[in-house]
């Protein structure tokens, strides 16, 4: 009862009192922080942008959603099972409503709004500020990266690439924001790695590239610049990446995703168990996984078929059609923890052979020497390998089939049938659709246009 | 500064502020108090005038009056509306007198915020439901039972589990994301009403309301309008309810013994096929799908061994409840100490299985004039409310019933183990417990001094202390544990302290006789926490913790001191919600002549749930009325007695939405990058410095009139509500990256404008007979007037309802369903310019119709013969649609979905030529074409008229007459019987038309009322009753 009385007491005088109103009337929510108690030295900017690196892997994005997306885009694998977003999206069909898209497309923003966070309170940083720059123009130029590809239709599509793309963000505004053309969002993802490419650290720490370093920024404009068939400066980015010698090729195709074995990775996601348990790749087990159960993914024959076309090939082991019986798998993620490479030095090395196959003159013999050394891992051997008198042709189409195989289920083959599409106007998809077909693309989520009714929404379907 | 001095210094303030020369040189001073004839309680604001001179007074709030008049004065006339006037002759310095009533219901108390008025000096929109209309029907929240009872307000009865919460809106629906529930306040404290304190539960939200006993209640007042609402500032946009309890009452002490037992069951259910049809109807669809060959069925069934079971899942889980309540209370007042005590005590069963709401309820009132001039008051109570919860609606138990317990699921494997090849909602019931155990206490204390003539200071302070128990048990059998006595126990506990404190200063003055004024002003702090553990307590138990709670506690202390002793010690609670509001308030009360008043109310609100940009709001209003019946020009007009003319217009708030809900959420998110630290922002946890109330402008008018010697009484009244600056909590664009933020959203507006109708007719009214029929009807029209997103930016509970401009808020937006294609039996669709197509797309939406009905209201009857007495009430809809979202899946049960077949959908089609509501059955959805799936096929097909008559309520009665009463030495006795929900009409095929779903948070609630989804109907329930005063 006393402490009614005193409760009483404070609440009067809490009523009358003007002074204490402010006080009284000040209650933020325990537990959280606001923007400002938030950012107030160096270590938060850099434990935020630590934070951001970890969305990467988030089920959302890399860790599964990122690849299964275009997995279903792409033409490996039989649809009969999928239901839902799976089955709309596979039949090159997504419609506006769907939390699978949906999910991805705000992941994929958060990162770009995360990154505009550091940008902004950067006057914190002293001694990292270079690093912290670079870092978040890193991952505001990736996450760009992946959403234009996935939600417009490539460079390439139309002349100038003045065909829609996607919002750019570039500071932190929670209004809508219209969707920029293809060419603006390519511009602005170069020059942000660009500045990343200078800003980034030679080395990471740990010397495993757990962390971004510029070769990561050098790695993505490679990428970039292949999308955009710009094949001159892939050459150039790639070949910058591969001779820094930091990077080795693995010797065994097993490497790539495993626990910390892999001398690939420019860029990776650890898998950490202290002082807390971080394991990325969680949805790519849950999707492909095939040792414990019947995977949600399962291949056509027809590409099982392509895939084991030479005995030769070690690579062979990442399927299976006895694993699961009736259904052809894959194997690759066939483990409980691995490392998660975002970018790997085999992906920088097949770029460079297409790329200088396509620029010829000296370019020409390295791009033989890299495939060479890709495939004489993969066949075990040289016996596949190309003559030193390889024509660029050939080179070029060692260098897809590779690389189709190199990285099969890391989400690389829907893209790269636009990107031959936009190269050559060649439709390579095995299941008959044109690269530029309105539904080779995600419907953007319905959300977008209902808060900005002038946003334009992609055309769905009319692929089949 | 102190109270004290505080007080002081207001008080003097105001004295200076309105004193005026009330000084008399040669008079004579008359004292005395005016009371009512009928029961003796005083009357305030009674004019005292005295004849031949231009002197009068009003009585204070205890009905005394002191009246200086010049010595020649010989006679005091004593007026007021609803009482006939009397004239006494002056015959010594005391006066008193009783006034005899001619019109009751002009002279009722009204409880108006921080204060009463008599009916008749009234300027705002105020409903009142005493207490007899509130206690006749067993509700296990008084707010189901103020149904059909006022006009403007609507009540959607609560589902059919035990203590379930009804949905209430006072004039519409003007808000989206903040709830649009009223205020509530009991005996001036705003006590917490929100039903999401354990979010969605079990599919079922808990409603705080369930906890004030409903036998404490003296009355319900229903604030509707700014001149009424505007006293609650930011918080009155929805309309304000205050509940007053039941306070002593001068004379001996008198008791009231009530019980009552009953039964409980359903109003209306739905009906399933049966095995055999089941089978049929699978068979059916799975051939139209073009296949060949025996359907296949679900958990390895065989058309055969499907065929031996029959079970009626919801006969397996339904029971006919009893109703129990028990209820003792006692009146007592002297001079000097006024009592009021009440204890409950009852068990209502609802008709599902092991589902019941157990009350304990204990209540004590004090009112002690310690000096004349100094009163103190106690306001306490207490309830334990036990609610022995079942899953329901997605949750399993009675919603599996109508849904995935097939008919040819048995509960018992043939060896007498549980069935666990489907849904078995039995297992489920026997083998899970979960109650909900909501302690309750308010206390209230508060000071009335009254320094001088005229002049009032309260203070009061209260606590409304919470503290809630979600217990879980699992058995041993459901949780597959080896050792049979282990179980699992889990308890969720939280608790919250509720403290409100006010100050107001009430002046009365009235100058040359015919201006009346009361001036408050007040000042009020409240502060909320509701604080919960940040860990889970739960352990292998072999029985519950509410039979155990010393292993309960023993589990809490030892998980406590673990987290205490830890390095670095961790936190062990924290606080779930907290938010404050600091306001200062005043009010102006004018009135001449009785004719005309005018009332200006404002409030200056501060409250922690805005952002620091907006801290304070400010909420001005006008009311006013004119007596019409007091001009002379009426006055001639004999068959009209009274006669008023009201209008009010202000601006008021909605602060309801989360505390904290403008600051950031960033948290540090652990050591999981290489071994250094994270930092993150939570999405959707931006913040906004900028979050605000909604502002509504409130526009009232209204004629109220008593007519033919006051048989006939009623009103008229008119609104328009106009909110701005809307709430929206969804809506931005996902590419921001923040996600969701709360914020008012801008060039947003929505308008509520009605009409309400209200008429009583006392047919008949000799002692020995008296018949009266009354009835209210009324009329929303909303309409969204300003909205800059698109239709889908705000999507209502379960995907159905939309918020679009030039549309009522939470619209059906669906593709339409034609009719069947008699060719082969698919369905027909209107695409968007009303073609016929056969190809469903979610493109072909449409805006189908509305969840708010269009007309609504109750009507009533009541006949009292000698000691019989009967009455009725019935309550009713016009128009508005429900949206009969399971009955979608339903449709589809004999699919591949493996629901129960709703019977309503056997007018299908089954061969060419057929003319059938329905399209015919499939195996697989997905071959109706363009239809993406079961989710997705929303369409008009599902879109039903909500219109319904309900038998709310039949009461037969008799009471004991007083000569028999004096032989038995009693003061009453009653018995009766009682029955509500007892018929429904209605064309909705999906059973029950009142739907109040289980509901995922406010936006859902205000936007998705007429949705179902598995929804439980209703109770229905007959109870015998006794009152017995003695």
């Amino acid at each position: 009862m006393k402490r009614f009385y005193s409760n009483l007491l404070i609440l009067a005088i809490a009523a009358l009192s003007t002074m204490s109103c402010k006080k009284f009337l000040d209650r933020p929510p325990e537990g959280q922080l606001g923007e400002e108690e938030a950012f107030k030295t160096e270590a938060d900017v850099v434990s935020f942008s630590n934070g951001i690196y970890t969305l990467f892997s988030n089920n959302q994005f890399y860790s599964g959603r990122h690849q299964v997306l275009n997995e279903l885009l792409g033409d490996h694998y039989k649809g009969d099972r999928f239901t839902g977003d799976y089955a709309e999206i596979f039949k090159r069909q997504n419609s506006f409503f769907g939390a699978t898209r949906d999910d991805y497309y705000k992941l994929a923003y958060r990162i770009i709004a995360d990154a505009n966070l550091v940008l902004k309170h950067l006057d914190l940083a002293t001694t990292q500020k270079n690093q912290l720059e670079g870092e978040a123009k890193l991952f505001r130029a990736i996450s760009h990266f992946e959403l234009v590809r996935m939600f417009a239709q490539p460079w390439g599509y139309s002349p100038d690439n003045s065909h829609l793309g996607i919002p750019l963000r570039t500071g932190i505004e929670l209004g809508p924001q219209p969707r920029a053309t293809v060419k603006q969002v390519y511009e602005q993802i170069i020059a942000d790695l660009l500045s990343a490419e200078t800003l980034l650290q030679d080395v990471s720490p740990a010397g495993k590239f757990y962390t971004p370093t510029k070769w990561a920024a050098k790695a993505y404009l490679a990428k970039v610049y292949f999308q955009q068939n710009d094949f001159a400066k892939a050459f150039q980015s790639a070949n910058e990446v591969i001779t820094s010698n930091k990077f080795v090729l693995d010797a065994s195709y097993a490497n790539r995703f495993s626990l910390g074995l892999s001398t690939e990775g420019i860029l990776t996601l650890a898998n950490i168990t202290s002082p807390a348990q971080f394991s990325p790749g969680g949805d790519l087990r849950g999707n492909f996984r095939s040792d414990l159960a019947i995977p949600g993914f399962s291949f056509t024959d027809q590409f099982y078929a392509v895939a084991n076309t030479r005995p030769a090939d070690v690579r062979k082991a990442w399927y299976s059609n006895t694993l699961q019986t009736g259904y052809n798998v894959l194997t690759k993620y066939n483990k409980n923890f691995f490392d998660l490479p975002l970018v790997h030095l085999t992906e920088i090395k097949l770029i460079r052979a297409e790329a200088g196959a396509e620029t010829g003159g000296a370019n020409l013999a390295v791009a033989i020497t890299d495939m060479n050394q890709l495939m004489t891992r993969a066949y075990g051997g040289t016996t596949f390998n190309l003559p030193v008198n390889a024509t660029a042709a050939a080179v070029i189409a060692a260098a897809r089939s590779e690389r189709e195989l190199e990285m099969v289920g890391e989400g690389n083959r829907a893209q790269e049938i636009k990107r031959i599409g936009a190269r050559s106007g060649t439709n390579v998809d095995r299941r008959g659709s044109l690269w530029n077909c309105n539904g080779f693309i995600l419907q953007f989520p319905k959300a977008e246009k209902d808060a900005n009714t002038a946003f334009v929404m992609n055309v769905e379907g009319g692929c089949f | 500064m102190s109270i004290l001095q505080f007080i002081r210094a207001t008080a003097v303030c105001t004295l200076l502020l309105f004193v005026s020369a009330t000084a008399f040189s040669q008079s004579k001073t008359i004292t005395g108090k005016i009371t009512d004839s009928k029961d003796g309680t005083p009357l305030s604001g009674i004019t005292v005038s005295a004849k031949g001179a231009r002197t009068a007074v009003q009585t204070n709030s205890d009905g005394t009056y002191s009246i200086s008049v010049p010595s020649s004065v010989t006679a005091l006339v004593i007026t007021s509306v609803g009482y006939a006037s009397q004239e006494i002759r002056i015959t010594g310095s005391i006066a008193d007198v009783s006034l005899v009533v001619t019109n009751t219901a002009l002279n009722e108390v009204i409880v108006i915020g921080y204060g009463t008025q008599r009916r008749k000096d009234v300027t705002g929109a105020i409903s009142k439901v005493s207490s007899d209309k509130l206690t006749a029907i067993p509700v296990s929240s008084f707010e189901a039972a103020l149904q059909g009872k006022a006009p403007g307000v609507q009540i959607i009865q609560g589902n059919g589990l035990a203590g379930s919460g009804s949905v209430v809106r006072i004039r519409g629906i003007g808000s989206i994301s903040a709830s649009g529930d009223p205020l509530y306040v009991v005996d001036g404290i705003p006590i917490v009403s929100d039903q999401f304190l354990r979010g969605n539960g079990g599919a079922m939200n808990q409603n705080p309301l369930s906890s004030i006993n409903p036998a404490d209640i003296e009355s319900v007042e229903i604030l509707k309008d700014a001149g009424a609402t505007g006293i609650y500032g930011s918080r009155g946009a929805n309309g304000v309810i205050i509940i007053t309890t039941k306070r002593g009452k001068s004379g001996k002490p008198q008791f009231n013994f009530n019980t009552r037992v009953g039964i409980a069951t359903y109003a209306k259910r739905q009906e399933f096929a049966n095995t055999t049809e089941w089978l049929q109807l699978r068979q059916e669809g799975w051939t139209n799908d073009g296949n060949a060959g025996l359907a296949p069925l679900p958990g390895g069934y065989t058309f055969a061994t499907a065929a031996l079971n029959n079970t009626d899942w919801w006969d397996q889980l339904t029971q006919t409840g009893i109703i129990n309540e028990n209820n003792l209370s006692m009146t007592q007042g002297t001079a000097k100490l006024k009592t009021f005590a009440n204890l409950t005590y009852s068990n209502n069963e609802g008709y599902i299985k092991s589902n019941a709401y157990q009350r304990l309820s204990a209540r004590l009132n004090m009112d002690y004039n310690l000096t004349k001039n100094f009163k103190i008051s106690l306001t306490s109570g207490y309830n334990r409310g036990v609610n022995k919860r079942v899953p329901a609606a997605w949750d399993g138990g009675i919603g599996d019933a109508m849904s995935s317990a097939l008919p040819f699921f048995t509960t018992y494997n043939a060896n007498g183990s549980y069935f666990t090849n489907g849904a078995n909602p039995i297992r489920r019931i026997q083998e899970t417990k979960r109650r909900e155990i909501d302690n309750r206490i308010i206390g209230g204390l508060s000071f009335e001094y009254q320094p001088v003539k005229n002049l009032f200071v309260r203070a009061g302070g209260s606590i409304e202390y919470v503290t809630a128990y979600d217990d879980i048990y699992e058995s041993s059998n459901w949780i597959n544990q080896a050792n049979p006595d282990s179980g699992y126990a889990k308890r969720f506990p939280y608790w919250g302290a509720n403290k409100n404190g006010n100050v107001t200063v009430n002046y009365l003055k009235t100058v040359n006789e015919y201006h009346k004024f009361n001036f408050l002003l007040g000042a009020e702090a409240q502060e909320y926490v509701r604080k919960g553990y940040l860990f889970e307590i739960g352990n292998f138990e072999a029985a519950p913790y509410w039979d155990n709670p010393s292993h309960y506690r023993s589990r809490r202390d030892e998980i406590i001191n673990q987290r205490k002793t830890a390095t670095p010690p961790q936190p062990t609670e924290k606080a779930l919600e907290e938010y404050t509001f600091n306001s200062f308030f005043g009010r102006i009360n004018y009135s001449y002549k009785d004719r005309y008043a005018l009332q200006l109310t404002a409030r200056l609100d501060g409250s922690s749930k805005f952002g620091p940009n907006n801290k304070h709001g400010f909420f001005p209003a006008i009311s006013g009325a004119w007596t019409l019946s007091e001009e002379d020009f009426i006055k001639n007009i004999k068959f009209i007695n009274f006669l008023k003319l009201r209008a009010s217009y202000g601006i008021v708030g909605n602060a309801n939405i989360p505390a904290g809900k403008y600051y950031g959420n960033y948290q540090p998110g652990g050591v999981t990058y290489v071994g250094n630290p994270t930092l993150y922002l939570n999405y959707d946890g931006f913040g906004n410095p900028d979050l605000q109330w909604e502002t509504m402008h409130n526009i009232d008018a209204a004629v109220e009139f008593s007519l033919f010697s006051s048989k006939v009484t009623g009103e008229i009244a008119y609104y328009n509500k106009q909110t701005t600056d809307i709430l929206m909590e969804p809506g931005t664009a996902p590419s921001n990256g923040l996600g969701n933020i709360y914020r008012n959203l801008p060039n947003s507006k929505i308008l509520n404008e009605g009409i309400e109708f209200s008429l009583n007719y006392k047919i008949i009214n000799t002692s020995s007979l008296k018949w009266t029929i009354g009835g209210n009807i009324s009329k929303n029209y909303n309409e969204v007037l300003d909205w800059e997103l698109g239709p889908d930016a705000v999507i209502g509970g379960t995907n159905d309802t939309r918020v679009v401009k030039g549309l009522p808020l939470g619209v059906n937006y669906l593709v339409r369903y034609y009719g069947v294609d008699p060719l082969d039996g698919l369905p027909i669709w209107l695409d968007k310019d009303g073609k016929q197509t056969k190809t469903f797309s979610l493109n072909h939406r449409v805006f189908a119709g509305s969840i708010m009905p269009d007309y609504m209201g109750g009507f009533n009857t009541s006949v009292e013969y000698k000691n019989f007495e009967f009455s009725t009430l019935f309550n009713f809809v016009i128009g508005g649609k429900i949206y009969d979202n399971s009955g979608k899946y339903q449709f589809m049960g004999a699919s591949k979905k493996n629901w129960n077949f709703r019977e309503d959908f056997f007018d299908r089609w089954t061969k060419p030529g057929d003319v059938a509501k329905y399209p015919r059955l499939t195996y697989d959805i997905s071959t109706f074409p363009g239809v993406p799936g079961e989710d997705q096929f929303n369409s008009t097909l599902f879109l039903h008229d909500a219109s319904f008559l309900r038998l709310r309520e039949l009461t037969v009665g008799y009471r004991v007459s007083p000569a028999t009463l004096k032989k038995w030495k009693l003061k009453s006795l009653r018995f009766y019987l009682t029955g509500t929900n007892l018929l429904t009409f209605t064309k909705y095929p999906g059973g029950d038309p009142e739907i109040t779903r289980d509901f995922e948070n406010p936006q859902d609630r205000n936007l998705s009322p007429n949705v179902t989804y598995l929804t439980a109907p209703t109770q229905r329930t007959v109870i015998f009753g006794i009152n017995l005063g003695f």
